[in-house]
């Protein structure tokens, strides 16, 4: 029994690898990146609490620290460039407790930047991400992809 | 009596009791019910069979039902938690009156509710907390002097009896939301934009907000920090944050260049 599982376990691993290799060959996609963006996301979901702490300390010591429900997920950021890090979201204490990330789309138009910012969770029901309604965002800390 | 008759004996009297046990500790279950007043739609809010809330008016776009659903939801919240009965208070909170259990907000009156009732926030909230103290147990708390109308319920906290001289801040209602788009001034070390931002939360506190400052920094465009920061005035330089509001989205243009 443990032999079958550690051979469907080899297999999965492989078919992984082959996976993302064959994406990163036929589509152009740097492994490096989606290491980096997988990476920051876990630890942004690992460490969440300490840099939600983090933030409210530093804008606390300005009296600028948003207060009730806050709360750090993972924001991936879309159209000036790739970002990835994490984002402080405050609003609705439901809501809050049900985002899981942070979708920021930015562009540049001229010297006109405008940025939309989309908490979303997964409906369980329909397995689909959705836009939290009530939730907006406080802070960002995002590094180039 | 026959000796094998006893043991189903003492076992039925021992189910009785932890039967009425259970059903003396058992939460009591909060519901609603849609009533009239004057022709138009309100609802009730009841502990049991009891009506201890009755909301009459929308706000928010939020019907009386819907706003008394919500109050359910978090009262239902707070009588799971404690089925004895908790302290029920009053406390002034920004524009109204608010009644707690313990520190959990049941529910917000401001003066359109109060008025509905041909009463004042604080003789309305204090009307409910007596009947939920009636219908679930618990104490009342010594009622707070209400709020000046347009003080912030921090400085108001500083004033208040102990019931609202609570360390916290005062809880921010959801029951109504709204959003507006405000001025946008954004500082980075790369120069100054100016734009407009959409800001959202509760409409109380929505009100309050005048402008947003945006705080920036980036590191050889490698990383970048950015906070946002709704404020009570024009002058972002003073940084008075207005709680519960959160910004969805911005644009700006840049103005200056470092």
């Amino acid at each position: 029994m443990k032999t079958r599982t550690k051979t469907i376990a080899v297999f999965l691993i492989a078919g992984l690898l082959c996976l993302s290799l064959g994406a990163t060959v036929a589509f152009g996609i740097d492994l490096g990146n989606i290491l980096k963006v997988g990476g920051i996301a876990l630890l942004v979901n690992q460490f969440g609490g300490q840099i939600d702490s983090f933030i409210t300390k530093t804008l606390g010591e300005r009296n600028a620290a948003a207060q009730g429900a806050t709360k750090v997920v993972p924001i991936l950021s879309l159209g000036a460039g790739g970002y990835i890090g994490a984002a402080q979201i405050v609003g609705n204490p439901d809501s809050v407790r049900r985002v899981k990330a942070v979708f920021q789309v930015e562009g540049s138009i001229g010297s006109f930047r405008p940025r939309i910012f989309l908490p979303a969770y997964v409906d369980k029901a329909t397995t689909t991400p959705e836009r939290a309604k009530g939730v907006g965002v406080s802070a960002v800390i995002e590094f180039r992809i | 009596m026959r000796p094998h008759y006893r043991l189903p004996l003492v076992l039925g009297l021992v189910l009785l009791g932890a039967l009425a046990a259970a059903a003396a500790f058992s939460a009591a279950s909060v519901a609603t019910r849609a009533v009239e007043y004057d022709g138009r739609p309100a609802a009730e809010v009841l502990v049991g069979d009891m009506p201890v809330i009755e909301l009459r008016t929308s706000a928010g776009g939020l019907t009386p039902m819907r706003r008394a659903g919500i109050v359910a939801e978090r009262l239902q919240a707070a009588i799971d938690a404690q089925p004895q009965g908790a302290k029920i208070r009053v406390a002034s909170i920004s524009h109204g009156q608010g009644l707690y259990a313990d520190n959990r907000l049941i529910v917000a009156v401001y003066d359109a509710e109060a008025s509905a009732h041909n009463s004042t926030p604080l003789g309305l909230v204090q009307t409910w907390r007596d009947n939920l103290v009636r219908a679930w147990g618990g104490s009342a708390q010594s009622v707070a002097p209400p709020a000046p109308a347009a003080a912030d319920s921090a400085s108001v906290a500083g004033e208040s009896q102990p019931a609202a001289a609570d360390p916290k801040p005062a809880q921010t209602d959801w029951t109504g939301t709204a959003q507006k788009w405000v001025p946008i001034v954004s500082v980075e070390q790369s120069g100054l934009s100016i734009g407009a931002a959409q800001v959202a939360g509760p409409t109380a506190q929505v009100e309050k907000v005048k402008a947003v400052a945006e705080l920036g920094l980036s590191f050889q465009s490698v990383a970048r920090i950015y906070a946002y920061i709704p404020t009570s005035s024009l002058n972002v330089t003073t940084l008075d944050r207005v709680q519960g509001v959160s910004v969805w989205a911005t644009g700006d243009v840049r103005l200056v260049k470092f």
